[in-house]
């Protein structure tokens, strides 16, 4: 059954074509490898259609960003975990830097400097759900629940609020912001326009009026109206209606020169508005001297009443004069 | 043939376990299968990447589930979003849930502690971290 | 025959060849090829697992997620069929002395589709685990990735149901006719059966791909509840697919222990006629069992009792199997040859596989080890214990036939108690692990389960002997392929002449017969 003849030697391989034949595959697999690592973030970047369908079956009203006109807002974010993992948070798993709560107004450039201090994979979103894990808001995002920031990553994200209201900055990743990596922002309404425009209006005949006193703390180094930072009552939030006529009594309880003023943003646009001045820095109130003005509240906004002595806003005199239509 | 008979005997012994665990794993399943009619109703709900509970009497609970040694408890599993399983590996409660389908698994707990919750259907990249904690407290009858 | 056919042919030749032994030769090399690549992302699996809460190797979920798939994915449709299919294409044809395969075009077609399969799936590198079951895949997993290896599972699936067309015309229809059926060598046997479970079992698992991705797309909902379907369905067609599947995995390697085990014990084998009813019953029976994969997907009691019974059914089949060869060696002159290690070891680890599946199939102990490490550890068990040792077995076999060389017994060897050592060492500490509850496809554990970091690192340990002796197998292949001791073309292991090896012929035209 088996011929035993051979009629010829039998060519066998050697290992110059043996070379060949490994030289193909493995150049195979290089060349693979290298179109596969090339484009690294091509081959898992998108989500199916199905799941855009599915999400959408809720509702489904994205917000968009809007227009950067205020100030800019710093605030840098950690992913932090419990030793347990059964809590986790932004900063600090408890105590007072747990979910820092954010204050903005509406036009303000919130930027946030994101990183995961975790050992866990997270991803940071904004969004104004009240639950889940979102849907984010656009431009806010630095990684997704898919595709996540690995441990040690960093990342920025802006949010320019458009509308006022209660707004999330969540760790988009299912299940960690029920487990505590959410915290507030707070967006003061600003009546529709990004930044108040400050224009002057017929006075409507409504008439209202505030007392304001300048205190120091005797350090010389707290500075605010009314009582000391921290106290109740420290900087009061004014609310007045377009085109009231607002008389301002103030006092200066303090032992150093103050002066009165209303403006837009003490750090951008300090002009005093619609003649609300007492005083100025170059002629100040002396201690326990007195003063009033009356003028009219001009176009909606959120304006500061503030000490218009260089410095001294910045070192507390300054609160919220709140105009509504 | 002679040498054919020693494969019928193998053959025969083959069937013959295989027929006993046939016949003992219906048995133990159909007791298994048996929901006692006094068991409270838990509500599992299982969605990416963490375990929620309602308890009968509406609370809710997430992750932690707390139940009381000796009530037999029923549960009613439920999934938002992908497939998972609900499992207790001690109790040896273990049951898929799936999107659109409520599953069924029962148990008693008979012993007081924490036991670990997990979930044994991959699920996405918290597949690992799915996890929960099932405290058994003594009953208060 | 030999690699090398006329004067040193050109490699080019060979690889745009019809004929069925440059097929097969292609189909084998790429299979080792992809076996290894596989392999190395098994051993970066096990390394990761090594030690919970490191990010060894592999550095997020998501990555890690990516290789088990594709893992799982290349050793089953890249590696598994492929190199049955190989060994099938290269003995087929002479086991019923014809000349070449029925349709050899269509041959080399099937063949390339495996490397265009395998470029998808390998370049998409998706997420969804070898399963891929809905909704996941569908709502979930990200794109292209996902659509990459849904085309590439296409196009391996239409080369599998080709080439199984191929066999099935070739055995049925262009063999000898003096030569009856129930006389053709038991692998053509498992080829057959295997062919024909593959043509009833591949369309459901196409149809069900197309459903995957016309989902995905958003265009229809047979497993997405929001627009109306039903994930179990997938789940249904899925394993009605692939619970034949794995008996198509398992098959071919049952079959090379067929040509290994009577020649090397030197006997005749105990009985053919069993060896073909067994082939035959769990061709039908494997049909009968694809629920035990979804006892707890809250099927009724009735239901899961006929699945229970259907895959219990099916055992007796594989036991004949092992009492043919444990009957056939029985008072025979073993020659311990490397071939014949493998072969035996694997029947070894066959049988522990299955007793281990019998507990499986028993309803209450499934859910207990359903969709843990104790189904890792069974599945490898045949995958690795039977297919892999049977497909090594073979392989050393072959090599003097196709290469005119002979490998070298002592690294063989070293390399057979490695890996017996390390499929041993890890397949069987992870059915402990799986006892112990920890669930598959999880990146990471909690360090405070003791039992289960002292398993995992046990089973690490045998991965890398495994893997170390996978390398120690390449090595000894590629270096004697070249460089080896010419072999004795008449009786390369030295049976002695009475035990005749049937593709003794030097070129494609002149076949022995059988």
């Amino acid at each position: 059954m088996s011929h035993t003849e051979q009629e010829e030697p039998i060519p066998r391989t050697s290992p110059r074509r043996l070379g060949k034949m490994l030289a193909i595959i493995i150049g195979i697999q290089v060349v693979g490898a290298a179109i596969f690592f090339t484009h690294y973030d091509y081959w898992n970047s998108y989500q199916p259609n199905a799941e855009k369908i599915q999400l959408g079956l809720g509702t489904n009203t994205q917000q968009k960003q809007g227009q950067a006109t205020g100030k800019t807002i710093n605030v840098s974010l950690k992913f932090v975990e419990s030793s347990d993992f059964k809590t986790l948070a932004f900063n600090a798993v408890s105590g007072s830097d747990h979910n820092p709560e954010i204050h903005a107004n509406v036009g303000d450039k919130i930027v946030f400097d994101v990183t995961n201090a975790g050992k866990s994979y997270h991803a940071f979103a904004v969004t104004d759900s009240k639950e889940g894990p979102g849907p984010a808001i656009e431009g806010t995002t630095v990684g997704t629940a898919d595709s996540p920031m690995k441990p040690k990553e960093s990342g920025q994200a802006t949010f320019v609020p458009s509308k006022p209201g209660e707004y999330y900055y969540i760790c988009a990743v299912p299940g960690h912001r029920e487990l505590g990596m959410e915290g507030k922002i707070e967006v003061a309404p600003s009546g529709g326009a990004a930044q108040p425009s400050g224009t002057e209006v017929k006075p409507t005949g409504n008439k209202v009026e505030f007392t304001l006193g300048f205190v120091m703390s005797s350090d010389s180094k707290q500075y605010a109206f009314n009582a000391l930072p921290g106290q109740t009552g420290s900087n009061p939030d004014i609310k007045v209606k377009s085109g009231d006529t607002v008389t301002i009594h103030v006092k200066n309880n303090s032992k150093s020169y103050h002066a009165f003023g209303i403006v837009v943003d003490p750090d951008s646009q300090p002009a005093v508005l619609w003649n609300s001045a007492v005083k100025s820095a170059d002629s100040p109130m002396k201690p326990n001297e007195s003063g009033d003005v009356t003028f009219v509240a001009g176009a909606p906004g959120t304006y500061h009443y503030i000490c218009t002595v260089p410095g001294h806003a910045a070192l507390g005199m300054d609160g919220k004069f709140i105009v509504e239509p | 043939m002679g040498h054919d008979t020693a494969e019928w005997v193998f053959v025969a012994i083959v069937i013959a376990i295989l027929f006993y665990v046939g016949v003992d794993s219906w048995i133990v399943q159909k007791e298994v299968e048996e929901i006692p009619a006094d068991a409270e109703v838990i509500k599992v709900t299982g969605q990416q990447w963490f375990w929620s509970f309602e308890h009968a009497d509406g609370t809710k609970e997430k992750i932690t589930l707390h139940l009381q040694k000796g009530h037999a408890y029923n549960f009613e599993i439920y999934a938002k979003d992908v497939m998972h399983s609900f499992n207790i590996p001690d109790y040896v409660v273990f049951e898929d849930a799936v999107p659109g389908h409520v599953n069924h698994a029962w148990f008693s707990p008979d012993q007081v502690g924490e036991f670990p919750i997990q979930c044994r259907e991959y699920c996405g990249i918290g597949h690992y971290q799915m996890r929960g904690s099932l405290v058994v407290e003594e009953g208060k009858s | 025959m030999v690699l090398e056919l006329r004067k040193p042919r050109p490699v080019w030749q060979i690889m745009f060849s019809t004929h069925h032994t440059d097929v097969a030769l292609l189909y084998t090399i790429t299979g080792m090829a992809f076996l290894f690549m596989a392999g190395v992302l098994a051993l970066m699996i096990r390394t990761h697992l090594f030690f919970p809460g490191q990010a060894i190797l592999i550095s997020d979920p998501a990555t890690f997620n990516r290789i088990f798939t594709v893992h799982g994915l290349t050793m089953l449709f890249l590696f598994a069929l492929p190199f049955a299919a190989g060994i099938g294409n290269y003995l087929v044809p002479i086991m019923v002395r014809y000349k070449d395969m029925a349709y050899p075009k269509l041959n080399a077609v099937a063949f390339w589709m495996n490397p265009i399969g395998g470029a998808l799936l390998w370049l998409g590198f998706s997420d969804t685990s070898w399963v891929s079951y809905a909704p996941y895949s569908v709502i979930r997993a990200p794109g292209p990735a996902a659509d990459m290896m849904i085309f590439g599972l296409k196009i391996l699936g239409i080369s599998s149901i080709l080439s199984s067309i191929n066999f099935i015309v070739t055995i049925l229809k262009c063999k000898h006719p003096d030569l009856p059926l129930r006389q053709v060598p038991l692998f053509a046997w498992s080829i057959l059966t295997v062919s024909l479970m593959t043509v009833v079992a591949m369309p459901t698992y196409a149809a069900s791909l197309i459903m995957l991705l016309t989902d995905r797309l958003g265009v229809s909902g047979f497993f997405n509840p929001s627009l109306g379907g039903d994930p179990i369905a997938y789940l249904h067609l899925f394993w009605f697919t692939f619970h034949p599947e794995v008996y198509i995995f398992l098959l071919p390697a049952i079959g090379m222990m067929y040509e290994l085990i009577p020649r090397f014990s030197r006997k005749p084998l105990f009985s053919q006629g069993s060896g073909v009813f067994a082939f035959v019953m769990l061709g039908l029976i494997g049909f009968a069992s694809w629920g035990h994969h979804m006892y707890s997907t809250g099927m009724d009691f009735t239901t899961k009792v006929v699945f229970m019974i259907g895959t219990l059914a099916a055992v007796p089949a594989s036991g004949m199997h092992v009492f043919n060869f444990l009957a056939t060696m029985w008072g025979g002159r073993i020659r311990f040859a490397a071939p014949m290690k493998f072969a035996v070891g694997g029947i070894a680890l066959f049988f522990s596989a299955g007793a281990g599946g019998v507990l499986n199939s028993a309803m209450p102990l499934d859910f207990i080890t359903h969709g843990t490490y104790w189904v890792v550890g069974h599945m490898h068990l045949f995958l690795t214990g039977t297919i892999a040792f049977g497909f090594v077995a073979m392989m050393y076999y072959m090599f003097p036939f196709i290469t005119g060389r002979m490998y070298s017994e002592k690294l063989a060897n070293i390399h057979f108690i490695m890996m017996m050592w390390g499929t041993v060492q890890v397949f069987f500490t992870q059915h402990l692990l799986g006892l112990e509850g920890m669930a598959r496809r999880i990146y990471d554990y909690p360090p405070e389960f003791t039992s289960w970091v002292q398993l995992n690192q046990i089973a690490t340990v045998g991965a890398w002997i495994l893997g170390g002796s996978f390398v120690i197998f390449l090595a000894n292949l590629i270096y004697h392929s070249a460089k080896g001791k010419e072999a004795n073309m008449d009786d390369p292991f030295g049976l002695g002449g009475k035990y005749y090896y049937p593709y003794q012929a030097k070129n494609p035209t002149h076949h022995t017969g059988y």
